[in-house]
Protein backbone atom coordinates (compact mmCIF):
# COMPACT_ATOMS: atom_id res chain seq x y z
CA UNK A 1 0.00 0.00 0.00
CA UNK A 2 1.19 3.49 -0.73
CA UNK A 3 -0.20 6.84 0.37
CA UNK A 4 -0.01 9.77 -2.03
CA UNK A 5 -0.39 13.44 -1.15
CA UNK A 6 -2.47 15.37 -3.68
CA UNK A 7 -3.49 18.89 -4.48
CA UNK A 8 -6.40 18.49 -6.82
CA UNK A 9 -9.83 19.72 -7.86
CA UNK A 10 -11.37 22.07 -10.40
CA UNK A 11 -9.43 24.99 -8.96
CA UNK A 12 -6.56 22.87 -7.58
CA UNK A 13 -7.84 24.02 -4.23
CA UNK A 14 -8.31 20.67 -2.46
CA UNK A 15 -5.77 18.67 -0.45
CA UNK A 16 -6.07 14.98 0.29
CA UNK A 17 -4.26 11.72 0.88
CA UNK A 18 -5.05 8.82 -1.44
CA UNK A 19 -4.33 5.30 -0.20
CA UNK A 20 -3.85 2.90 -3.06
CA UNK A 21 -3.34 -0.82 -2.34
CA UNK A 22 -0.71 -2.49 -4.53
CA UNK A 23 -2.06 -4.07 -7.69
CA UNK A 24 -5.63 -2.95 -7.07
CA UNK A 25 -7.63 -1.46 -9.95
CA UNK A 26 -11.34 -0.93 -10.28
CA UNK A 27 -12.37 -1.63 -6.71
CA UNK A 28 -14.96 0.44 -4.90
CA UNK A 29 -13.22 3.46 -3.45
CA UNK A 30 -13.96 4.82 0.00
CA UNK A 31 -13.98 8.61 0.42
CA UNK A 32 -13.80 10.11 3.89
CA UNK A 33 -15.23 13.58 4.53
CA UNK A 34 -14.27 16.07 7.24
CA UNK A 35 -15.92 15.67 10.64
CA UNK A 36 -16.85 19.15 11.79
CA UNK A 37 -13.88 21.50 11.39
CA UNK A 38 -11.24 18.83 12.06
CA UNK A 39 -8.79 18.47 9.17
CA UNK A 40 -8.70 15.30 7.11
CA UNK A 41 -6.93 13.10 9.70
CA UNK A 42 -10.22 13.05 11.63
CA UNK A 43 -10.97 13.28 15.34
CA UNK A 44 -8.10 11.62 17.23
CA UNK A 45 -6.76 10.42 13.83
CA UNK A 46 -9.85 8.29 13.21
CA UNK A 47 -9.71 8.82 9.44
CA UNK A 48 -6.05 7.81 9.22
CA UNK A 49 -6.69 4.59 11.13
CA UNK A 50 -9.81 3.89 9.04
CA UNK A 51 -8.27 4.46 5.63
CA UNK A 52 -5.14 2.45 6.41
CA UNK A 53 -7.21 -0.46 7.71
CA UNK A 54 -9.33 -0.37 4.55
CA UNK A 55 -6.24 -0.13 2.35
CA UNK A 56 -4.92 -3.27 4.03
CA UNK A 57 -8.25 -4.96 3.19
CA UNK A 58 -7.87 -3.98 -0.47
CA UNK A 59 -9.96 -0.79 -0.75
CA UNK A 60 -8.57 2.38 -2.33
CA UNK A 61 -9.33 5.39 -0.13
CA UNK A 62 -9.19 9.15 -0.12
CA UNK A 63 -9.30 11.32 3.00
CA UNK A 64 -9.43 14.96 2.03
CA UNK A 65 -10.41 18.44 3.11
CA UNK A 66 -13.53 20.03 1.65
CA UNK A 67 -13.31 23.61 0.35
CA UNK A 68 -12.19 26.03 3.11
CA UNK A 69 -11.58 23.24 5.66
CA UNK A 70 -8.20 21.91 6.78
CA UNK A 71 -5.60 22.62 4.11
CA UNK A 72 -8.07 23.19 1.28
CA UNK A 73 -8.81 26.64 -0.09
CA UNK A 74 -12.01 28.12 -1.50
CA UNK A 75 -12.81 27.22 -5.10
CA UNK A 76 -13.58 30.81 -5.97
CA UNK A 77 -16.98 30.10 -7.51
CA UNK A 78 -20.37 31.49 -6.54
CA UNK A 79 -21.96 28.34 -5.16
CA UNK A 80 -24.07 27.36 -2.19
CA UNK A 81 -22.33 25.17 0.38
CA UNK A 82 -24.28 22.13 -0.85
CA UNK A 83 -23.18 22.81 -4.45
CA UNK A 84 -19.58 23.21 -3.27
CA UNK A 85 -19.73 19.91 -1.40
CA UNK A 86 -21.12 18.10 -4.47
CA UNK A 87 -18.46 19.67 -6.70
CA UNK A 88 -15.70 18.80 -4.20
CA UNK A 89 -16.89 15.19 -4.07
CA UNK A 90 -16.98 15.12 -7.87
CA UNK A 91 -13.33 16.22 -7.82
CA UNK A 92 -12.55 13.58 -5.20
CA UNK A 93 -14.22 10.77 -7.15
CA UNK A 94 -12.37 11.78 -10.33
CA UNK A 95 -9.06 11.69 -8.43
CA UNK A 96 -9.69 8.22 -7.02
CA UNK A 97 -10.90 7.02 -10.43
CA UNK A 98 -7.64 8.28 -11.91
CA UNK A 99 -5.37 6.84 -9.22
CA UNK A 100 -7.09 3.47 -8.64
CA UNK A 101 -9.61 3.01 -11.45
CA UNK A 102 -12.58 3.27 -9.10
CA UNK A 103 -15.97 3.68 -10.73
CA UNK A 104 -18.16 3.39 -7.64
CA UNK A 105 -17.74 4.88 -4.24
CA UNK A 106 -18.69 4.54 -0.59
CA UNK A 107 -18.79 7.78 1.41
CA UNK A 108 -17.92 7.93 5.11
CA UNK A 109 -18.91 10.89 7.24
CA UNK A 110 -19.24 11.72 10.93
CA UNK A 111 -21.64 14.43 12.06
CA UNK A 112 -21.45 17.29 9.51
CA UNK A 113 -19.46 14.81 7.40
CA UNK A 114 -22.51 12.53 7.43
CA UNK A 115 -24.70 15.45 6.46
CA UNK A 116 -22.42 16.32 3.53
CA UNK A 117 -22.16 12.66 2.51
CA UNK A 118 -25.96 12.46 2.61
CA UNK A 119 -26.30 15.42 0.21
CA UNK A 120 -23.99 13.79 -2.32
CA UNK A 121 -25.30 10.24 -1.85
CA UNK A 122 -28.84 11.45 -2.53
CA UNK A 123 -27.91 12.81 -5.93
CA UNK A 124 -24.80 11.16 -7.38
CA UNK A 125 -25.25 7.78 -9.10
CA UNK A 126 -21.58 6.91 -8.64
CA UNK A 127 -22.15 6.60 -4.89
CA UNK A 128 -23.07 2.98 -4.17
CA UNK A 129 -22.81 3.03 -0.40
CA UNK A 130 -22.67 5.40 2.54
CA UNK A 131 -21.63 5.19 6.18
CA UNK A 132 -23.33 7.83 8.26
CA UNK A 133 -22.04 8.36 11.81
CA UNK A 134 -24.34 10.51 13.96
CA UNK A 135 -26.05 11.89 10.87
CA UNK A 136 -29.59 13.16 10.61
CA UNK A 137 -31.88 12.32 13.52
CA UNK A 138 -34.98 13.70 15.16
CA UNK A 139 -36.40 13.62 18.66
CA UNK A 140 -39.39 11.28 18.72
CA UNK A 141 -42.11 10.46 21.22
CA UNK A 142 -40.13 7.34 22.10
CA UNK A 143 -37.06 9.48 22.73
CA UNK A 144 -39.02 11.76 25.05
CA UNK A 145 -40.49 8.87 27.04
CA UNK A 146 -37.12 7.13 27.37
CA UNK A 147 -35.52 10.39 28.42
CA UNK A 148 -38.04 11.66 30.96
CA UNK A 149 -39.77 8.58 32.43
CA UNK A 150 -36.71 7.29 34.28
CA UNK A 151 -36.21 10.77 35.70
CA UNK A 152 -39.81 10.98 36.90
CA UNK A 153 -39.49 7.77 38.90
CA UNK A 154 -35.98 8.37 40.23
CA UNK A 155 -36.28 9.03 44.02
CA UNK A 156 -32.74 10.38 44.26
CA UNK A 157 -33.52 13.01 41.64
CA UNK A 158 -36.67 14.07 43.53
CA UNK A 159 -34.74 14.19 46.80
CA UNK A 160 -32.09 16.48 45.26
CA UNK A 161 -34.81 18.75 43.87
CA UNK A 162 -36.62 18.98 47.20
CA UNK A 163 -33.38 19.71 49.08
CA UNK A 164 -32.53 22.48 46.65
CA UNK A 165 -35.99 23.96 47.07
CA UNK A 166 -35.74 23.73 50.87
CA UNK A 167 -32.35 25.43 50.94
CA UNK A 168 -33.47 28.04 48.43
CA UNK A 169 -30.46 27.45 46.22
CA UNK A 170 -31.01 27.41 42.48
CA UNK A 171 -30.00 24.49 40.34
CA UNK A 172 -26.39 24.72 39.23
CA UNK A 173 -26.40 25.95 35.65
CA UNK A 174 -24.49 23.77 33.22
CA UNK A 175 -21.76 25.42 31.19
CA UNK A 176 -22.86 26.01 27.61
CA UNK A 177 -21.37 23.33 25.39
CA UNK A 178 -18.87 24.40 22.76
CA UNK A 179 -20.52 24.21 19.33
CA UNK A 180 -17.75 22.23 17.66
CA UNK A 181 -19.74 19.48 16.00
CA UNK A 182 -23.31 19.84 14.81
CA UNK A 183 -25.67 18.52 12.17
CA UNK A 184 -27.96 21.21 10.77
CA UNK A 185 -31.59 20.12 10.81
CA UNK A 186 -33.41 19.10 7.65
CA UNK A 187 -37.11 18.36 7.09
CA UNK A 188 -37.82 14.79 8.20
CA UNK A 189 -39.89 13.94 5.12
CA UNK A 190 -37.01 15.00 2.88
CA UNK A 191 -34.54 12.84 4.78
CA UNK A 192 -36.86 9.82 4.59
CA UNK A 193 -37.39 10.42 0.87
CA UNK A 194 -33.62 10.63 0.39
CA UNK A 195 -33.01 7.34 2.22
CA UNK A 196 -35.80 5.68 0.24
CA UNK A 197 -34.38 6.96 -3.03
CA UNK A 198 -30.91 5.72 -2.08
CA UNK A 199 -31.99 2.15 -1.38
CA UNK A 200 -34.34 2.11 -4.39
CA UNK A 201 -31.39 2.74 -6.66
CA UNK A 202 -29.38 -0.05 -5.04
CA UNK A 203 -27.28 1.81 -2.49
CA UNK A 204 -26.20 0.15 0.74
CA UNK A 205 -26.40 2.23 3.92
CA UNK A 206 -24.72 1.82 7.31
CA UNK A 207 -25.95 4.13 10.06
CA UNK A 208 -23.94 4.16 13.28
CA UNK A 209 -25.21 6.48 16.00
CA UNK A 210 -23.49 7.03 19.33
CA UNK A 211 -24.36 7.83 22.93
CA UNK A 212 -22.68 11.18 22.30
CA UNK A 213 -25.88 12.53 20.73
CA UNK A 214 -28.12 11.55 23.66
CA UNK A 215 -29.66 15.03 23.61
CA UNK A 216 -31.71 13.87 20.60
CA UNK A 217 -31.11 10.14 20.06
CA UNK A 218 -31.14 7.49 22.77
CA UNK A 219 -32.07 4.02 21.53
CA UNK A 220 -31.62 1.59 18.64
CA UNK A 221 -35.41 1.71 18.09
CA UNK A 222 -35.12 5.40 17.25
CA UNK A 223 -33.81 4.66 13.75
CA UNK A 224 -37.25 3.24 12.92
CA UNK A 225 -39.05 5.94 14.90
CA UNK A 226 -37.20 8.64 12.96
CA UNK A 227 -37.16 7.26 9.46
CA UNK A 228 -39.91 4.63 9.29
CA UNK A 229 -39.98 1.42 7.33
CA UNK A 230 -37.01 2.21 5.09
CA UNK A 231 -34.84 1.31 8.09
CA UNK A 232 -36.07 -2.30 7.73
CA UNK A 233 -34.91 -2.50 4.11
CA UNK A 234 -32.26 -5.21 3.67
CA UNK A 235 -29.87 -2.62 2.23
CA UNK A 236 -29.87 -0.68 5.50
CA UNK A 237 -27.78 -1.67 8.51
CA UNK A 238 -28.03 0.26 11.75
CA UNK A 239 -26.05 0.22 14.97
CA UNK A 240 -26.53 2.19 18.15
CA UNK A 241 -23.43 2.40 20.35
CA UNK A 242 -24.84 3.80 23.59
CA UNK A 243 -21.59 3.67 25.52
CA UNK A 244 -19.54 5.60 22.96
CA UNK A 245 -19.03 9.34 22.72
CA UNK A 246 -19.62 11.38 19.56
CA UNK A 247 -16.01 11.43 18.32
CA UNK A 248 -14.76 8.02 19.52
CA UNK A 249 -12.11 9.34 21.86
CA UNK A 250 -11.37 5.91 23.39
CA UNK A 251 -9.20 3.68 21.26
CA UNK A 252 -11.24 0.56 22.07
CA UNK A 253 -14.44 2.26 20.86
CA UNK A 254 -12.61 3.33 17.71
CA UNK A 255 -11.37 -0.20 17.08
CA UNK A 256 -14.91 -1.58 17.42
CA UNK A 257 -16.22 1.09 15.03
CA UNK A 258 -13.54 0.30 12.46
CA UNK A 259 -14.16 -3.44 12.76
CA UNK A 260 -17.85 -2.77 12.16
CA UNK A 261 -17.14 -0.64 9.11
CA UNK A 262 -14.69 -3.19 7.72
CA UNK A 263 -17.17 -6.02 8.23
CA UNK A 264 -20.02 -4.09 6.62
CA UNK A 265 -17.85 -3.21 3.63
CA UNK A 266 -16.63 -6.76 3.13
CA UNK A 267 -20.21 -8.07 3.23
CA UNK A 268 -21.62 -5.45 0.90
CA UNK A 269 -18.64 -4.58 -1.29
CA UNK A 270 -16.30 -7.58 -1.24
CA UNK A 271 -12.96 -6.35 -2.61
CA UNK A 272 -12.63 -9.00 -5.31
CA UNK A 273 -15.82 -7.89 -7.07
CA UNK A 274 -16.40 -4.46 -5.63
CA UNK A 275 -15.63 -2.62 -8.87
CA UNK A 276 -18.28 -4.62 -10.67
CA UNK A 277 -21.01 -4.03 -8.16
CA UNK A 278 -24.42 -3.33 -9.75
CA UNK B 1 -4.37 32.77 -2.21
CA UNK B 2 -1.83 31.17 -4.56
CA UNK B 3 -3.01 27.61 -4.10
CA UNK B 4 -0.09 25.99 -5.90
CA UNK B 5 2.19 27.83 -3.49
CA UNK B 6 1.11 25.29 -0.85
CA UNK B 7 2.18 21.81 -1.87
CA UNK B 8 1.56 18.63 0.12
CA UNK B 9 4.17 15.89 -0.22
CA UNK B 10 5.86 13.00 1.55
CA UNK B 11 9.55 13.02 2.41
CA UNK B 12 12.11 11.59 4.84
CA UNK B 13 12.84 7.96 5.73
CA UNK B 14 10.80 5.67 3.42
CA UNK B 15 8.95 8.81 2.28
CA UNK B 16 6.89 8.40 5.43
CA UNK B 17 6.73 11.99 6.69
CA UNK B 18 3.95 14.30 5.53
CA UNK B 19 4.88 17.89 4.73
CA UNK B 20 3.15 21.00 3.46
CA UNK B 21 5.51 23.46 1.83
CA UNK B 22 4.48 27.11 1.64
CA UNK B 23 6.50 28.82 -1.08
CA UNK B 24 7.25 32.48 -0.34
CA UNK B 25 5.67 35.34 -2.30
CA UNK B 26 9.12 36.47 -3.40
CA UNK B 27 12.58 34.87 -3.27
CA UNK B 28 13.23 33.85 0.31
CA UNK B 29 16.28 34.69 2.38
CA UNK B 30 14.98 32.83 5.40
CA UNK B 31 12.75 29.89 6.12
CA UNK B 32 10.66 28.67 9.02
CA UNK B 33 10.14 25.10 10.16
CA UNK B 34 6.91 24.66 12.08
CA UNK B 35 7.23 21.82 14.58
CA UNK B 36 3.76 20.62 15.61
CA UNK B 37 2.79 19.66 19.13
CA UNK B 38 1.73 16.08 19.85
CA UNK B 39 -1.62 14.42 20.52
CA UNK B 40 -4.78 16.47 20.52
CA UNK B 41 -2.78 19.73 20.58
CA UNK B 42 -1.68 18.90 17.01
CA UNK B 43 -5.28 18.80 15.82
CA UNK B 44 -6.30 21.86 17.82
CA UNK B 45 -3.42 23.91 16.40
CA UNK B 46 -3.71 22.80 12.76
CA UNK B 47 -5.63 25.83 11.54
CA UNK B 48 -3.48 28.27 13.46
CA UNK B 49 -0.30 26.70 12.05
CA UNK B 50 -1.72 27.09 8.54
CA UNK B 51 -2.69 30.71 9.16
CA UNK B 52 0.75 31.50 10.53
CA UNK B 53 2.46 29.73 7.62
CA UNK B 54 0.42 31.73 5.12
CA UNK B 55 1.18 34.99 6.91
CA UNK B 56 4.91 34.24 6.90
CA UNK B 57 4.91 33.17 3.24
CA UNK B 58 3.29 36.49 2.38
CA UNK B 59 6.19 38.17 4.21
CA UNK B 60 8.67 36.31 2.01
CA UNK B 61 9.56 33.32 4.17
CA UNK B 62 9.58 29.76 2.92
CA UNK B 63 7.67 27.64 5.43
CA UNK B 64 7.39 23.92 6.03
CA UNK B 65 4.72 22.33 8.18
CA UNK B 66 5.10 18.60 8.80
CA UNK B 67 3.91 15.67 10.90
CA UNK B 68 6.20 13.43 12.96
CA UNK B 69 6.19 9.67 12.45
CA UNK B 70 3.05 8.27 14.07
CA UNK B 71 1.18 11.58 13.95
CA UNK B 72 -1.08 13.41 11.50
CA UNK B 73 -0.79 12.14 7.93
CA UNK B 74 2.67 10.64 8.43
CA UNK B 75 3.30 6.90 8.47
CA UNK B 76 3.12 4.98 11.72
CA UNK B 77 0.57 4.32 14.43
CA UNK B 78 -0.16 6.67 17.30
CA UNK B 79 1.26 4.09 19.73
CA UNK B 80 4.59 4.27 17.87
CA UNK B 81 5.27 7.95 18.55
CA UNK B 82 8.78 8.21 19.96
CA UNK B 83 10.37 11.37 21.34
CA UNK B 84 13.81 10.71 19.82
CA UNK B 85 12.17 10.03 16.47
CA UNK B 86 10.26 13.34 16.71
CA UNK B 87 13.55 15.17 17.20
CA UNK B 88 15.22 13.36 14.29
CA UNK B 89 12.16 13.99 12.11
CA UNK B 90 12.47 17.71 12.86
CA UNK B 91 16.11 17.57 11.79
CA UNK B 92 15.14 15.74 8.58
CA UNK B 93 12.40 18.32 7.96
CA UNK B 94 14.87 21.19 8.39
CA UNK B 95 17.12 19.62 5.75
CA UNK B 96 14.13 19.16 3.43
CA UNK B 97 13.14 22.79 3.92
CA UNK B 98 16.65 24.03 3.11
CA UNK B 99 16.68 21.91 -0.02
CA UNK B 100 13.31 23.17 -1.24
CA UNK B 101 13.76 26.82 -0.31
CA UNK B 102 17.43 27.10 -1.28
CA UNK B 103 18.26 28.97 1.91
CA UNK B 104 20.43 28.06 4.86
CA UNK B 105 18.90 30.22 7.58
CA UNK B 106 16.02 28.35 9.23
CA UNK B 107 14.02 29.57 12.22
CA UNK B 108 12.04 26.94 14.14
CA UNK B 109 8.62 27.50 15.67
CA UNK B 110 6.71 25.16 17.93
CA UNK B 111 3.77 25.13 20.30
CA UNK B 112 3.85 23.08 23.54
CA UNK B 113 5.79 19.85 22.81
CA UNK B 114 6.51 21.23 19.34
CA UNK B 115 8.46 24.01 21.06
CA UNK B 116 10.26 21.41 23.13
CA UNK B 117 11.21 19.50 19.96
CA UNK B 118 12.48 22.71 18.33
CA UNK B 119 14.63 23.56 21.36
CA UNK B 120 16.01 20.02 21.62
CA UNK B 121 16.80 19.81 17.90
CA UNK B 122 18.17 23.37 17.63
CA UNK B 123 21.88 22.64 17.50
CA UNK B 124 21.72 19.49 15.38
CA UNK B 125 19.27 21.11 12.93
CA UNK B 126 21.34 24.33 12.87
CA UNK B 127 18.35 26.54 13.56
CA UNK B 128 19.23 30.23 13.54
CA UNK B 129 16.55 30.94 16.14
CA UNK B 130 13.78 29.18 18.05
CA UNK B 131 10.36 30.65 18.74
CA UNK B 132 8.68 28.46 21.34
CA UNK B 133 5.05 29.00 22.35
CA UNK B 134 4.35 27.70 25.86
CA UNK B 135 6.96 24.95 25.45
CA UNK B 136 6.91 21.95 27.77
CA UNK B 137 10.13 22.10 29.79
CA UNK B 138 9.39 19.61 32.56
CA UNK B 139 8.08 16.41 31.02
CA UNK B 140 7.23 14.86 34.38
CA UNK B 141 4.63 17.47 35.29
CA UNK B 142 3.31 17.43 31.72
CA UNK B 143 2.75 13.65 31.94
CA UNK B 144 1.07 14.08 35.34
CA UNK B 145 -1.28 16.64 33.77
CA UNK B 146 -2.14 14.30 30.89
CA UNK B 147 -2.76 11.44 33.32
CA UNK B 148 -5.05 13.65 35.42
CA UNK B 149 -7.07 14.73 32.37
CA UNK B 150 -7.30 11.13 31.14
CA UNK B 151 -8.62 10.07 34.57
CA UNK B 152 -11.18 12.90 34.51
CA UNK B 153 -12.20 11.88 31.00
CA UNK B 154 -13.38 8.51 32.33
CA UNK B 155 -16.18 10.21 34.24
CA UNK B 156 -16.84 13.08 31.83
CA UNK B 157 -20.64 13.33 31.89
CA UNK B 158 -20.55 15.75 28.98
CA UNK B 159 -19.05 13.01 26.83
CA UNK B 160 -20.25 9.65 28.13
CA UNK B 161 -23.69 8.53 29.31
CA UNK B 162 -22.03 6.43 32.01
CA UNK B 163 -18.53 6.47 33.48
CA UNK B 164 -16.20 4.17 31.57
CA UNK B 165 -14.08 1.46 33.12
CA UNK B 166 -10.45 1.99 34.06
CA UNK B 167 -9.40 -0.50 31.41
CA UNK B 168 -11.33 1.47 28.76
CA UNK B 169 -9.09 4.48 29.28
CA UNK B 170 -5.79 2.71 29.96
CA UNK B 171 -2.64 3.35 27.91
CA UNK B 172 -4.10 6.40 26.16
CA UNK B 173 -3.81 10.14 26.45
CA UNK B 174 -6.86 12.11 25.35
CA UNK B 175 -7.76 10.07 22.28
CA UNK B 176 -4.42 8.59 21.33
CA UNK B 177 -2.78 5.26 22.08
CA UNK B 178 0.34 5.86 24.13
CA UNK B 179 3.30 3.54 24.08
CA UNK B 180 5.32 2.83 27.20
CA UNK B 181 8.42 4.22 25.50
CA UNK B 182 6.89 7.66 24.95
CA UNK B 183 5.58 7.76 28.52
CA UNK B 184 9.06 6.96 29.84
CA UNK B 185 10.73 9.46 27.52
CA UNK B 186 8.36 12.31 28.35
CA UNK B 187 8.44 11.55 32.07
CA UNK B 188 12.21 12.02 32.02
CA UNK B 189 12.19 15.03 29.69
CA UNK B 190 13.99 18.15 30.91
CA UNK B 191 14.41 20.59 28.06
CA UNK B 192 17.71 22.45 28.15
CA UNK B 193 18.23 25.91 26.69
CA UNK B 194 19.25 26.02 23.06
CA UNK B 195 22.48 27.72 22.14
CA UNK B 196 20.67 29.98 19.67
CA UNK B 197 18.52 33.09 20.16
CA UNK B 198 15.27 31.95 21.74
CA UNK B 199 11.94 33.73 22.03
CA UNK B 200 9.43 32.19 24.42
CA UNK B 201 5.85 33.27 23.84
CA UNK B 202 4.02 32.83 27.12
CA UNK B 203 0.27 32.39 27.19
CA UNK B 204 0.08 29.95 30.08
CA UNK B 205 -2.45 30.70 32.83
CA UNK B 206 -0.75 32.80 35.51
CA UNK B 207 -1.51 30.29 38.24
CA UNK B 208 0.56 27.62 36.53
CA UNK B 209 3.23 30.09 35.49
CA UNK B 210 6.23 28.07 34.38
CA UNK B 211 9.67 29.39 34.99
CA UNK B 212 11.19 30.30 31.66
CA UNK B 213 14.42 31.63 33.21
CA UNK B 214 16.32 28.43 32.59
CA UNK B 215 15.46 28.42 28.92
CA UNK B 216 16.11 32.04 28.00
CA UNK B 217 18.92 32.92 30.39
CA UNK B 218 21.66 32.81 27.79
CA UNK B 219 20.29 34.11 24.51
CA UNK B 220 16.63 34.85 24.65
CA UNK B 221 13.64 36.69 25.89
CA UNK B 222 10.05 36.14 26.93
CA UNK B 223 6.99 37.87 25.51
CA UNK B 224 3.55 37.49 27.01
CA UNK B 225 0.51 36.80 24.87
CA UNK B 226 -3.01 37.47 26.09
CA UNK B 227 -5.48 35.95 26.63
CA UNK B 228 -4.19 32.72 28.21
CA UNK B 229 -4.47 29.63 25.99
CA UNK B 230 -6.75 26.88 27.38
CA UNK B 231 -4.35 24.01 26.64
CA UNK B 232 -5.47 21.82 29.52
CA UNK B 233 -9.23 22.42 29.62
CA UNK B 234 -10.99 19.09 29.13
CA UNK B 235 -14.19 20.93 28.22
CA UNK B 236 -12.46 22.48 25.21
CA UNK B 237 -10.53 19.41 24.15
CA UNK B 238 -11.99 19.49 20.64
CA UNK B 239 -12.05 23.25 20.17
CA UNK B 240 -9.48 24.71 17.79
CA UNK B 241 -6.86 26.98 19.29
CA UNK B 242 -6.79 30.23 17.35
CA UNK B 243 -4.74 33.27 18.30
CA UNK B 244 -4.33 36.41 16.28
CA UNK B 245 -1.94 37.82 18.92
CA UNK B 246 0.29 34.77 18.40
CA UNK B 247 0.46 35.37 14.65
CA UNK B 248 1.23 39.03 15.23
CA UNK B 249 3.92 38.20 17.77
CA UNK B 250 5.71 35.71 15.48
CA UNK B 251 5.49 37.76 12.29
CA UNK B 252 6.50 40.88 14.25
CA UNK B 253 9.53 39.13 15.71
CA UNK B 254 10.72 37.91 12.35
CA UNK B 255 10.39 41.40 10.82
CA UNK B 256 12.37 42.71 13.77
CA UNK B 257 15.34 40.44 13.10
CA UNK B 258 15.11 40.39 9.28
Amino acid sequence: MREEAHRFGRARHLVGIAGVPEGVRGETGVIVLNAGLVHRIGPFRLHVELTRQLNAAGYPTLRFDLSTLGDSAASGGQQTRAQQVCADLDDAMKLLADRAGCERFVLFGLCSGAQNAHVVAASDPRVSGAIFLDGYAFRTLGYTLRHYLPRLVDPARWARRLMRRASGSPATPKAAPQPVFAVAPAPRDEVIADFTGMVDRGMKLYLVYSGGISNYFNHARQFRECFGKVMRHPAVTTRYAAETDHTYILTGDRARLLDGVGGWLSRNFPPASAGRHP
Amino acid sequence: MRVDAEMPFFFGPDAGLFGMYHAPSFPARRAMLMCPPLGQDLIRCHRLYRQLAQALAEEGMAVLRFDYFGTGDSAGDSAEVDWERCVSDAIAAAAELRRRAGVDRVVAFGARLGGSVALTAAERAHFSEVVAWDPVLDGGSYVAGLDAMQAALREDAGRFNRPRSHSDIAEQWLGFDTGETLRRQLSALQVAPANVPTLVLDSMPVSSGPRWDGIVSRRGKVATIAPPTPWDDLGRLETAILSHPLIQAVTGRLKEVA
